[in-house]
């Protein structure tokens, strides 16, 4: 009956506030991420973003990440790590750690977040020495 | 008497046709007798321009009942579901063979992969967005001492990863690599590498799910 009206989803809303951790907490998210919705936590990356999943919504909206909290509002989509790249792409159903395709070698690099504009972006420089180099006059 | 009734009946019936056209309409749907000429004119018929109809028709627009189905269009699309995605939190979705910024792969012992064939510089169609050049090692391999990749003339065609016989330069999913300025995006061979060994797992994950049709 309650469903038919939809009054249930007055009840959903606030459970979702109390989920989210009360008001504040909601005001917060609402202010950070412009959306307030349920979901089951699914995973959680090694940078601290969280992964969750509904799908109650529909096919392209059903999968979200909630950046760490580090970042406050210098949230940045290439700050999702490879692992878990695939997962929010809708490429595979698997978590990373469900996920046998995927590699663990030693040599594989921590995730940077595009760091365009900042000190750390990347400089092209030349890999091979210099194929002319120029005449240093003797000295005296 | 029967045929006078019949006569009373039909003549009821054409005179309904001019007097209310719409209860016609509906005689036909669902009574379902068909009309005496042989076939129904489905299409819209031109409006009548009495000035009478005129006035009536403009009145109709203006009034409220008009504006107020307007707003309930309105009301409706505010509790709807929206289309769109709310992007850096949800992403769209996105295919294995997604061919986004190059990557220089490695074997699993560490060693790189590239041999230095030039193979995905000859295929290159932006003629010269690939640069190698190639020396042998002290351990006597061929690799490459230069391998640059001009990401502003690359037009993302998956040429090179699929002239690579080595899988060595493979186009990695990521395509969020915008930068501020055009200098950082001419890369080295470091910066390939290194893209390598952070996308290793995606790209793993992606050549293991297209390995079928390869």
């Amino acid at each position: 009956m309650a469903k038919f009206f939809g009054i249930d989803r007055f009840f959903q809303f606030l459970n979702t506030i109390k989920e989210t951790g009360g008001i504040r907490a909601s005001l917060y998210k609402l202010y950070r991420m412009d959306n307030l919705r349920p979901g089951t936590l699914v995973g959680t990356d090694k940078y601290g973003n969280k992964y969750y999943e509904n799908p109650h919504y529909f096919y392209g909206r059903n999968r979200w990440v909630e950046y760490a909290e580090k970042y406050g509002l210098d949230y940045d989509a290439s700050q999702v790590p490879a692992e878990w790249y695939g997962w929010l792409h809708y490429k595979t159903d698997l978590t990373p750690d469900k996920d046998p395709s995927r590699p663990h070698y030693k040599w594989m690099a921590d995730h940077t977040e595009n760091l365009s504009g900042t000190p750390g972006q990347f400089m092209p420089y030349s890999t091979t020495r210099p194929k002319i180099e120029p005449w240093i006059p003797p000295k005296a | 008497m029967n045929s006078a009734i019949t006569k009373i009946f039909s003549v009821a019936k054409t005179g309904s046709r001019y007097v209310r056209p719409s209860a016609q309409l509906i005689n036909q749907r669902y009574i379902g007798s068909p009309p005496k000429d042989g076939y129904i004119y489905v299409n819209d018929k031109d409006p009548s321009m009495d000035l009478n109809d005129i006035t009536d028709r403009a009145a109709q627009t203006i009034f409220f009942t008009e504006l107020i189905r307007g707003f309930g269009v309105t009301l409706a699309q505010i509790f709807k579901e929206p289309a769109t995605i709310n992007y850096p939190f949800e992403k769209g979705p996105l295919s294995p063979r997604f061919r986004g910024e190059h990557a220089l792969r490695r074997y699993p012992s560490g060693e790189e992969r590239c041999i230095a064939c030039k193979l995905c510089e000859a295929i290159c169609p932006a003629q010269q967005a690939i640069t190698i050049e190639a020396e042998e090692r002290a351990d006597g391999s061929r690799r490459t001492t230069r391998y640059d990749i001009d990401m502003t003339k690359c037009i993302y065609c998956g040429f090179c990863q699929e002239a690579c016989p080595v899988d060595a330069i493979v186009e990695g999913p990521n395509f969020e690599f915008s930068t501020e300025t055009h200098e950082e995006l001419l890369y080295n061979k470091e910066k390939l590498l290194n893209n390598g060994d952070k996308w290793e797992s995606e790209i793993a994950a992606n050549i293991h799910a297209d390995h079928l049709y390869r």
